[in-house]
């Protein structure tokens, strides 16, 4: 973790910020309120009413009047305990560690295929960004298809003299749901690992070039040094982005769905909106995103916010 | 040193484990990706018996699936919902991001460090108050907001906003301000300023932040499944309730929905395409599918 942590400020930072002091006093800070005063009304006013929603008992009855729904304090909160969300906070941490770790490799090896300039490159690069680019409903929508119990997967499994079997419910849907997500995110470490490789410095290559080092030191101990920094961050990001990820187990599985893929967002979903139990489904929402808190703080520490700062220190 | 050489020093595998590895990852990529694509040429019955090589080519699927499913609705709400998102974010969200980059002001960096924690937070839990709000609006102001496609947009407003205006700032502080000081100097103002200089300067990265805005929206699921009737479905919800309507039913029409599916990708695909060189900058540095 060695290339998180930020260089101390500059002079010219310094001296950039008194330059900035000439407009200082005629700041056209007017322009902020459009976008902002959206944002204040479609951002933050839901996510505080989330926090008191999941004070109030609010269920189908007392949604009509949610204002005068009783306050329960914390008791959403001790419920949350024995419905299963523990049970949905194992399967989501689980299920986004286990795809995050499966895609680092895919995700470099398929960079340093195309690194190097041959031709056809260009076409390679664009068949990796596939998966990608297809919309997640799409590709839960083609996997549910095939995994279907008479679906091309069991035929072709079938085949080679495996019993095929029900991959979309019971436990095997849990591997169902972790391979293809895998096959959906992987080209994001690829990219983010393809651009950390670009920017490796060409005498690099030279100079171990001319020690005359065979591939696979010259490998680990030259180049994937240059990739831990951006491979990290990628790997941070993407496990929020699969622990958060509703559409792929929603299509895939439908709701509600099997209770081994009940991940944290379908949980949530289904309390609100078929269970009908507002308040409770809240405060499910509200724990699973303390949950997420510290992977994502870790990354806001770590990203670039501003010109002259390295991470978000103020 | 001569081009090949320069070449051979960047060369980071053999040349067998380099053609090994590509045609691995290709296969990977293309034997699903094919799938949809001979799966929606197939018959129905070919599909749902596990084929993936078609006994029969036809494009009967093409032409039916307009009547089986609602697909024609779905992609026309979602075509008009998404633009809006699209337009709205990537002009306020350029205005927000300049003054976020140019000047600096109490709480300026909160506002940055919440525009990239928002992206994280999850969907469900935004998705629930904002069904509160929309349907006390029906209860206590006699307003319907809930199923319409307004009431959509301003939904996807929470998502696409800060992105568009992360988008618009990880730009705009790359941007020289010579010119906007040499406008100042001559007394234009900061509207003219906007207007004249920092769109016309930055319209790829306007255009790429709308794309995403509008990405956000045609990939949504979650917010379109519960803040839309049969006549405002988006095209996303409308293929998730044909597929889930096919187990259990007396024969699937599997043939349709790959062509259904192979419809809704293609405007994304297209996008891509005609964008892909600024389109993949903007991936890395937001980070957001």
């Amino acid at each position: 973790m060695t290339t998180l942590v930020r260089p101390p400020a500059s002079s010219e930072a310094k001296k950039e910020q008194r330059r900035r002091g000439v407009t200082e006093r005629q700041r056209p800070l007017w322009l902020l309120t459009p976008g902002g005063l959206l944002m204040v009304v479609v951002i933050l006013i839901p996510l505080v009413l989330a926090l008191w929603i999941s004070l109030i008992d609010l269920d189908q009855y007392t949604l009509r009047r949610w204002v005068e729904a009783p306050f329960i304090g914390l008791d959403n909160f001790v419920e949350s305990f024995s419905s299963g969300l523990l049970n949905s906070i194992w399967i989501s941490v689980s299920f986004a560690v286990l795809s995050t770790i499966a895609t680092v490799p895919i995700g470099i090896a398929a960079a340093l295929v195309t690194q190097n300039k041959y031709r056809g490159r260009g076409l390679v690069r664009a068949v990796f960004l596939i998966p990608y680019v297809l919309p997640s409903f799409v590709v839960a929508t083609v996997w549910r298809t095939m995994l279907q119990p008479d679906g091309v997967v069991n035929a072709w499994l079938s085949k080679v003299g495996i019993e095929g079997g029900l991959w979309l419910t019971g436990p095997r849907s849990y591997w169902a749901l972790i391979l293809v997500e895998i096959w959906a995110a992987w080209p994001f470490i690829y990219l983010m690992a393809l651009a950390a490789l670009q920017s490796v410095d060409h005498e690099v290559h030279e100079a171990s070039a001319v020690d005359g080092a065979p591939w696979w030191p010259k490998l680990r101990r030259v180049i994937l040094p240059y990739l831990r920094g951006p491979v990290l961050l990628a790997c941070l990001l993407a496990t929020l982005n699969h622990i958060n990820n509703f559409t792929l187990p929603f299509v895939l599985f439908g709701a509600p769905a099997p209770e081994d893929v009940n991940v944290m967002p379908m949980i949530v979903y289904v309390t609100s909106f078929q269970s009908l139990r507002f308040g409770l489904s809240a405060a499910m929402a509200v724990l699973s995103l303390v949950l997420i808190a510290i992977p994502l703080f870790i990354y806001l520490r770590a990203v670039r916010l501003d010109v002259h700062e390295e991470g978000g220190r103020r | 040193m001569s081009v090949s050489a320069s070449a051979e020093a960047t060369r980071l595998l053999p040349r067998w484990l380099l053609i090994t590895v590509t045609t691995l990852l290709v296969a990977m990529v293309l034997i699903p990706v094919l799938y949809i694509v001979l799966a929606s040429l197939n018959s129905d019955v070919g599909v749902a018996s596990g084929e993936y090589w078609p006994s029969s080519f036809t494009l009967d699927s093409y032409t039916r699936i307009w009547t089986t499913a609602d697909l024609s609705t779905g992609i026309v709400n979602s075509l008009i919902v998404c633009a809006f998102t699209a337009v709205a974010s990537a002009l306020l969200g350029t205005t927000t991001a300049y003054v976020l980059v140019r000047y600096s002001f109490f709480g300026r960096l909160t506002i940055l460090r919440g525009l990239v924690g928002l992206q994280s937070i999850p969907g469900t839990l935004m998705l629930l108050p904002v069904f509160v709000l929309f349907s006390s609006a029906g209860n206590y102001l006699g307003l319907t907001v809930i199923g319409t496609r307004w009431g959509l947009f301003v939904a996807y407003l929470t998502f696409a906003l800060p992105f568009s205006t992360w988008v618009m700032v990880t730009y705009l502080r790359g941007l020289p301000r010579e010119l906007e000081e040499a406008a100042r100097t001559e007394g234009a103002s900061t509207v003219v300023i906007l207007w004249k200089i920092i769109f016309p300067l930055s319209l790829p990265a306007i255009v790429v932040s709308g794309i995403f805005a509008f990405l956000l929206g045609w990939n949504d699921v979650l917010f379109a499944s519960v803040l839309t009737r049969p006549e405002t479905h988006t095209a996303a919800v409308a293929l998730q309730i044909f597929g889930s309507q096919q187990e259990g039913g007396a024969l699937p029409v599997y043939s349709q929905m790959m062509a259904a599916a192979l419809i809704c990708a293609a405007p994304v695909v297209l996008l891509y395409l005609a964008f892909q060189r600024y389109l993949v900058g903007g991936l890395t540095a937001g980070g957001v599918k």
